[in-house]
């Protein structure tokens, strides 16, 4: 029996408040031929305790990232997410709450909100934040689509952006079902053999309405290069550069070097990666593209006996004013996972910030000294600076090593065939990250090593 | 006033971790110097026990169904079982990589399978897909499909999608956001779907209707498989926003209603948290002649073999491409972890999702009845009665009012009425939606509601209709802040905290 209705065995009761007869009587104005006619073919409901059962022997069949040595990133990363955060972003005032359309009794959310966009906005060096995109890819789209709408009109190559071609396939998918109808062409930017994007080819891009980057790349790659884009692109064509988010406690913000906006995943601040949802975007830009930027913002007011007090703002760009004439059609976003974001960022501070990047970063490093002293494998960009990510060649397809290293409860990282199809199947991207421990690294050491041993026989 | 700005201690004070594997300073060495972060961010620090107090205290300031009756209309807000949230928190859900190999993903790809199953049955269609992480995202995913296969086709010059004035704002901005014009065509005089209108606008160009039903006035619509069949006639598809499938699950479908495709609000109808405006989940279901469109992944499974480790109930799940798919929208498998609380709501029911719908609507009839019904002392003191948004002998799961002649009376609109039930410890009702009626409050309750809170919402509701008009545009008085200056907010734009 379902125990979530509090009315069930009373609908006599209130049915006859109204006159009505039976459950049948409320369902009189479904016409015949659309009524259905048979009963759900479903099984019966269940008790708590039989789906918290089903619950835990299902989801045990997965394998959790931390169960095991594992170096599989490439935009999610499972690091360590304070206890206060999850326990304090549930509590039922913020977790049942909706987008807060009063004010007056959602000063709680609507605080905390303005406080992320504050710690957005400085974390990336931008003034303005939104309240969250749904992720990375849908934020990176959407800043593509606001800079052609601000800057279509003063460009000399009309609806076209450029998009680097290091930027994996998932995410320039959703970028194309974004763009596809504005009718924007899409240009891909070239990189050199170091995984630096090509500013030869940026200069095409002058006169464009957009660029988009990504710092750290696909590949973990720090591109010095990218910090002169915007001088040679210049002021009418929109430099947005997508980040992970973790790397700023230690890398330049892109505001600092020109950017326009800074999209990226928010999700290693506030939740595990959560099989890649809910998670959040981030979205920040500068001042002269607010009014067509996505997404709901908060703003400071005052109450009508001049007390401070919080709102959503702007919402006239908004779908359910401006309807088919909005910015966006972003409705439902990603609020209660940005509050765990504020939580978490908050309680790091910004020298824990930095100590997050370290440590990161030393992961990878550590990582890559071990790797690259076993023969027969190789850095593929070795002149390259990385964050937490880097990508190695090996000797066989990196599907082989993985099946080899899976059965032996490790797993190496992410074949970068995955990422991009067409590139060669010996590729690995092998991703680090605060929770990489030296005996994690050391067994993946030993497996690898194995696993040659077993390629050369 | 707890602001996370003042909070300035030491460093010291901080949440502290572990000392990096390598050496701090050759790590920082790796990014090349002008790389490097010159200034640390601008960010508060404090100590755990200063925070815990801070997001407390802002929590407090918040309303949520915990809090109180939430009758906000088109949003669905029923309890959230708190087994959902647990479920989420286990690591097999929490520390998951989507993109991790499928031996290691099989219990969550098991509880997709099941969910796109339910979906696809319980709405008449052929084919479901999880990725879309939001409503709006849903619509603008079958859209999207619907494009493909008119270019497929060879119909591509199809570029007009028609919606009533009376849909979601969602509908036409989706829309647009594929590239269509949109056609808006006028309700009847009885708020419902005119069949003349809807006649006099397809043609050729038409591409897609886009409605939901029970409308957003909480009608059912008697025409809709005419509406279905001269959109079919004219060679357009049909699209179903099913921002109130909670209303009529296992009474009727959008497949026998004649629609082509639906998206699903697990947000609404599958009590996935609103979160204070988020996360959602909005996967769609097709018919098959949509499927091949539709954005991968999507969960297929065949009978496990003795080998396969990690297999789920003698199945073996894959991920599948379809063929022509439209690629992705989300760069993942969309919002995961909404599904599975969703799925864990579903197994509450099973088969009883039904009685679920039949309660809504009863809870919003009850309600309404209540409401237009005061007894004659009552109706006494009131002002003015709110009229029905939409003639109707019954309603689904939501009705609207308007508070036309409240305003005519004594000067209170929609607005004052939202602010002072804030005062009696309610959430507002949506407020001036749809446009369509004049001074529209919308009211959803759900099936969550007990008979004795309806009851005591309608008396409530009476004493609003009866208080002092002065007391009402003033509005709300018992409130953390009183009423707040949007149009100031609008014109001077503070966005962030800063040091001055």
């Amino acid at each position: 029996m379902v125990d979530q209705l509090p009315n069930l065995g009373r609908e006599q009761e209130m049915l006859a408040v109204m006159g009505l007869a039976s459950m049948d009587d409320l369902f009189s104005d479904i016409p015949e031929e659309v009524r259905r006619t048979t009963p759900l073919d479903l099984p019966p409901p269940q008790t708590e305790e039989e789906i918290w059962k089903d619950a835990t022997r299902l989801l045990g069949a997965n394998v959790p990232i931390n169960s095991r040595p594992s170096f599989i990133g490439a935009g999610l990363y499972a690091n360590h997410v304070p206890a206060m955060v999850p326990m304090l972003a549930t509590r039922g005032e913020f977790l049942t709450s909706y987008t807060p359309y009063q004010p007056e009794v959602s000063q709680g959310m609507l605080q905390a909100m303005w406080e992320f966009q504050t710690m957005v906005s400085e974390l990336v060096g931008l003034p303005v934040s939104n309240v969250s995109m749904y992720d990375a890819s849908t934020a990176a789209a959407e800043a593509i689509t606001t800079a052609v709408r601000v800057l279509n009109r003063k460009a000399e190559q009309k609806d076209t952006i450029y998009v680097s071609e290091l930027v994996p396939e998932h995410r320039f998918s959703v970028i194309e079902n974004y763009t596809q109808g504005g009718g924007i062409t899409i240009k891909r930017i070239p990189h050199d053999e170091n995984g630096h994007v090509s500013l030869e080819a940026i200069k095409e891009a002058a006169g464009s309405c957009a660029v988009y980057v990504e710092q750290p790349n696909a590949f973990g790659i720090a591109d010095e290069g990218i910090t002169q884009v915007k001088s040679i692109i210049g002021e009418n064509t929109a430099l947005i550069v997508g980040v992970n988010a973790v790397s700023l406690g230690l890398m330049e913000a892109p505001g600092n070097y020109g950017a326009d906006i800074v999209v990226g995943e928010g999700q290693p601040f506030g939740i595990g990666p959560t099989a890649g949802g809910p998670i959040y975007g981030i979205f920040a830009c500068k001042e002269n593209f607010i009014r067509q930027m996505p997404g709901r913002i908060v703003g400071l007011s005052h109450d009508s006996d001049g007390q401070r007090a919080f709102t959503l703002t702007l919402s006239t760009r908004e779908q359910h004013i401006r309807r088919h004439k909005a910015t966006s059609n972003i409705c439902s976003n990603e609020t209660l996972i940005a509050l765990m974001g504020a939580m978490h960022m908050s309680l790091l501070g910004p020298a824990g910030l930095e100590t997050l990047a370290i440590r990161n970063s030393a992961a990878a490093l550590r990582t890559k000294e071990e790797i690259v002293s076993i023969e027969g494998i190789s850095l593929e960009h070795p002149d390259s600076a990385h964050f937490n990510e880097f990508v190695v060649r090996l000797p066989d397809s990196a599907e082989s090593l993985c099946l080899f290293l899976d059965q032996r409860g490790i797993t190496p990282g992410l074949p970068v065939d995955i990422l991009f199809p067409n590139f060669d199947p010996n590729l690995i991207l092998i991703s680090c990250t605060d929770q990489t421990s030296i005996g994690d690294v050391e067994l993946l050491s030993a497996g690898i090593n194995a696993w040659i041993q077993e390629v050369r026989k | 006033m707890s602001n996370i700005f003042s909070f300035n201690g030491a460093e010291e004070s901080g949440y502290s971790q572990p000392y990096p594997i390598a050496d701090a300073e050759q790590a920082k060495a790796t990014i090349p110097t002008n790389l490097l972060r010159k200034e640390r961010a601008g960010w508060p620090t404090a100590s755990e026990p200063e925070l815990v107090r801070h997001y407390t205290w802002l929590s407090r300031r918040n309303f949520g169904i915990d809090t109180g009756f939430y009758p906000l209309g088109s949003c669905t807000m029923k309890h959230n079982p708190r087994i959902n949230e647990k479920i989420v928190q286990l690591a097999g859900m929490n520390d998951i990589h989507p993109l991790a190999p499928e031996n290691h993903l099989q219990g969550l790809m098991s509880i997709f399978f099941e969910m796109q199953e339910m979906l696809a049955h319980c709405a008449g269609m052929d084919a479901v897909t999880l990725q879309p992480v939001a409503g709006a995202q849903g619509e603008f995913t079958a859209i999207r499909c619907i494009q493909e296969y008119h270019r497929m086709i060879g119909e591509e010059h199809r570029d007009k999608v028609i919606v009533p004035d009376s849909a979601h704002g969602t509908n036409p901005a989706s829309a647009a956001m594929c590239g269509y014009s949109i056609i808006e065509i006028p309700s009847g005089e009885d708020g419902r779907l005119d069949l003349d209108a809807l006649r006099a606008v397809v043609g050729e160009d038409t591409a897609a209707m886009m409605i939901t039903n029970p409308s957003t006035l909480g009608v059912f619509e008697p025409d809709i498989a005419e509406a279905a069949k001269i959109v079919h006639e004219a060679g357009g598809q049909m699209y179903y926003d099913g921002a109130n499938f909670n209303a009529i699950i296992g009474r009727t479908n959008p497949g026998l209603m004649g629609f082509d495709a639906v998206h699903y609000n697990l947000h609404k109808t599958f009590s996935q948290p609103h979160g204070g405006g988020g996360p959602g989940s909005g996967p769609i279901g097709v018919k098959e002649h949509l499927a091949e469109f539709l954005p991968s992944p999507i969960v297929s499974r065949r009978p496990a073999e003795e080998k396969e480790i990690g297999a789920c109930d003698g199945w073996w799940y894959t991920w599948q491409k379809p063929e022509k798919s439209i690629g992705k929208v989300q760069q993942w498998h969309g919002n995961a972890g909404a599904v599975v609380r969703s799925w864990a709501f579903y197994r509450r029911y099973g088969k009883d999702l039904t009685t679920m719908s039949e309660h809504a609507v009863l809870n919003a009839n009850y309600l309404r009845y209540k409401i237009m019904n005061p007894e004659p002392e009552v109706l006494e003191k009131i002002h003015a009665m709110p009229v029905d948004g939409c003639p109707a002998e019954v309603v689904k799961h939501e009705f609207t009012l308007s508070m036309s002649p409240l305003v005519d009376a004594v000067g209170v609109n929609g607005k004052d009425v939202a602010k002072r039930l804030l005062d009696y410890g309610y959430m507002a009702p949506t407020l001036y939606f749809p446009m369509i009626v004049p001074e529209c409050l919308m009211i959803e309750p759900t099936e969550t509601e007990s008979k004795e809170e309806l009851d005591l919402f309608a008396e409530n509701f009476h004493k609003v209709l009866s208080d002092d008009p002065e007391i009402l545009t003033s509005a709300p008085h018992n409130t953390d802040v009183k009423r707040v200056d949007e149009v100031w907010a609008a014109r001077n734009l503070i966005l962030r905290h800063t040091d001055e």
